[in-house]
């Protein structure tokens, strides 16, 4: 080609949009060294400045643009794409308002059927699902993870069906995989609280692998990590857990996001107490609750005071549990599930027993007691008991000892106890029947049961 | 759940639209994006967050953070696919078979002109590529190179042609070493 090529060609060989031969005839004329048509394609490269910039973002999502003072700045006219964007969002903020109330109505509808009519109706083929139904499925199967972890785990099955049929030539494929992968995430968590550890592991997998090909959203990516993280801890694979949540601090950081932080934190401070580490415990917990947004999630707040509460007991710091409780008392019944209010019982016993206040330590736990067996939660009756025994060793109650142990019986049979706790129990009991349970036998069978309960259900679940 | 449904919420987000133009306005200019292709990533940026409003707490920071991140996605993505225009049609024209003489010979004579401006490395590179038609793996093998960096390599080499093809003030490439990483 000796002419040059038209401007327009130029234009359209920039963008990667010419046929192979014409493509071929541009960089044919182009080998010329034409100057004239580097005046024009010099326009298609970013500048010496901008390549400066580009090789500079080590950290892409930072705020801050240094070295670029507003007079050395181009002076390009930007008005009329903002203006076309802003009728964009208008017109989809209509959208989005008419799919929210009728995502409402659905979900009100699909709450009261069993899961095979659920199950029917979100795959009907003749109902396109919108993003709000589905946004708004992916809540309320997380909110009843902390209630009914088998409803969870139904609901976060629906989640991610609806997800995947989600139209995304109408909603932006990259904004469809964010929310498959959000779907898939929310899966994995139902299914760790349920303990299949395999199962949660795939669902991951699968979520970070949409993520991949998703909007590459910040706060979508920790929200995934902080549910992996909390996988790994479950798993006692602490070391891997806390680098998750280096990264959801460093991502919280990016996007200025201290509630993500304040969730990082307290989850790390969860784990350093399950890693025996309760002073590192109680710092990243207050300081995580310090940086978290109570309104936005009074159930965080509630768990991450209920065990910095325990953690200070514990460590004989009882002025400043007793403080704690006092303040996150109302929290407790605004939260108000039978399982949060039976957890306050079991604190305020566990205070008043390391206050020496036996009587009523006695009364509170004796209460829970009775109902964590009904409720065939065997480990925590099994641990409870032993708080039990500890004030009966220290106003040497043998007799209230023997009985203990006597009742200890329908723990033995409850499904969620495995083989070796049921022994140590069982060396506790013949302790009791000999009179010679001692505080220190009481620690070291609580340790024992508290360490092997993670890993039990870890060796269990991975020899599925 | 967004509830966007609420005209106090709306508001919220129509003042946060307007209060973050000038920030937005900033990052596009300072990595000069042509404003027919800002509009793209404005929208995208803004239907995103829009979308996923009651789950982004600090939106101002977001959205000028995620404009931020697509304007450098938007130069890689465009460099990428010039750099493969070109490596394609050089590509191409080598390989047509029933060129007469005198056109290959000027081809040929044209490529190693604007070959002798890059760097020695990048250079041989080249040569390999087009003028022995090596593949990848035998380019990195050739040359020292480890498998997986190549492509890396490859790219910057390209890029360094594309520039010399495409952009005026580009004379003579920096004779740094494409490095093996």
């Amino acid at each position: 080609m000796n002419k040059h090529p038209h401007p327009t060609l130029l234009a359209r060989f920039g963008r990667g949009r010419l046929q192979r031969h014409r493509n071929r005839e541009v960089v044919r004329h182009l080998l010329t060294d034409c100057d004239d048509c580097r005046r024009v394609t010099s326009h298609l490269l970013p500048t010496a400045d901008v390549s400066a910039r580009l090789e500079e973002e080590s950290a892409p999502l930072s705020v801050d643009m240094p070295g670029a003072a507003q007079g050395d700045m181009p002076a390009i006219e930007y008005g009329s794409a903002f203006e076309r964007s802003w009728r964009e969002v208008k017109r989809l903020q209509i959208t989005l308002a008419a799919e929210r109330s009728e995502a409402f109505e659905l979900m009100r509808e699909l709450l009261t059927q069993p899961f095979e009519r659920q199950w029917e109706s979100v795959t009907d083929a003749s109902r396109q699902p919108t993003w709000a139904f589905c946004d708004l499925l992916l809540d309320t199967a997380r909110e009843w993870g902390f209630q009914e972890p088998g409803r969870a785990l139904e609901l976060s099955r629906l989640g991610v069906e609806v997800a995947q049929r989600l139209d995304g030539a109408a909603y932006g494929e990259s904004r469809v995989h964010d929310l498959v992968a959000r779907a898939w995430a929310g899966l994995g968590n139902a299914q760790r609280i349920r303990s299949d550890f395999p199962a949660a592991e795939k669902s991951f997998a699968r979520a970070e692998r949409l993520l991949k090909n998703g909007t590459g959203d910040p706060v979508e990516k920790a929200q995934v990590l902080l549910l992996k993280a909390s996988l790994r801890g479950n798993q006692q694979r602490f070391r891997e857990a806390f680098l998750l949540l280096d990264r959801v601090m460093s991502l919280g950081d990016q996007c200025d996001d201290s509630h993500l932080c304040g969730k990082a934190l307290i989850m790390r401070g969860f784990f350093l107490g399950l890693a025996n580490d309760p002073e590192a415990a109680i710092r990243h917990l207050t300081e995580g609750l310090e940086k978290v947004d109570p309104a936005a999630d009074p159930r965080l707040v509630i768990v991450a005071q209920h065990n910095l509460t325990l953690y200070l007991a514990e460590g004989g710091r009882y002025c400043e549990a007793v403080r704690l409780l006092e303040s996150a008392r109302p929290l407790y019944y605004q939260i108000g599930d039978q399982m949060s209010l039976l957890r306050l019982r079991w604190l305020e016993g566990k205070i008043a027993s390391a206050l020496g206040h036996f009587t009523e330590a006695e009364e509170f736990l004796r209460g829970v007691q009775k109902e964590l067996i009904e409720r065939e939660l065997g480990y925590d009756a099994a641990l409870l008991s032993l708080d039990l025994a500890t004030i009966y060793a220290r106003q040497g109650r043998s007799a209230e000892m023997r009985r203990l142990a006597e009742e200890m019986l329908p723990i033995f049979k409850s499904q969620d106890i495995h083989r070796e706790a049921i022994a140590a129990l069982f060396v506790f009991q013949k302790a009791a029947e000999m009179e010679r349970v001692t505080l220190g036998l009481i620690r070291d069978v609580t340790g024992y049961l508290k360490e092997s309960r993670a890993t039990w259900s870890l060796r269990s679940r991975e020899s599925r | 759940m967004a509830t966007l449904d609420h005209p106090e919420l709306r508001e919220s987000l129509n003042i946060l639209l307007k209060s973050s133009r000038p920030r937005l306005e900033r990052v596009l200019r300072n990595f000069e994006i042509p404003p027919e292709d800002a509009e793209d990533i404005l929208q995208d940026a803004q239907l995103t967050l829009l979308y996923k409003w009651d789950k982004i707490r600090s939106p101002e920071s977001w959205l000028i953070g995620t404009v931020k991140k697509k304007c450098i996605m938007y130069w890689r993505k465009r460099r990428g696919s010039l750099c493969e225009a070109v490596d394609t049609a050089i590509l191409d024209l080598l390989a047509v078979p029933q060129a007469p003489d005198q056109e290959k010979t000027e081809l040929t004579y044209d490529l190693n002109r604007v070959m002798l401006r890059l760097s020695t490395r990048c250079r041989s590179l080249l040569n390999l590529r087009y003028g022995l038609g090596y593949g990848p793996t035998e380019v990195a093998e050739q040359m020292g190179y480890r498998t997986s960096s190549i492509r890396k390599v490859t790219n910057r080499c390209l890029a360094a042609l594309t520039r010399q093809l495409l952009a005026v003030g580009f004379d003579q490439e920096p004779q740094g070493e494409p490095h093996d990483e």
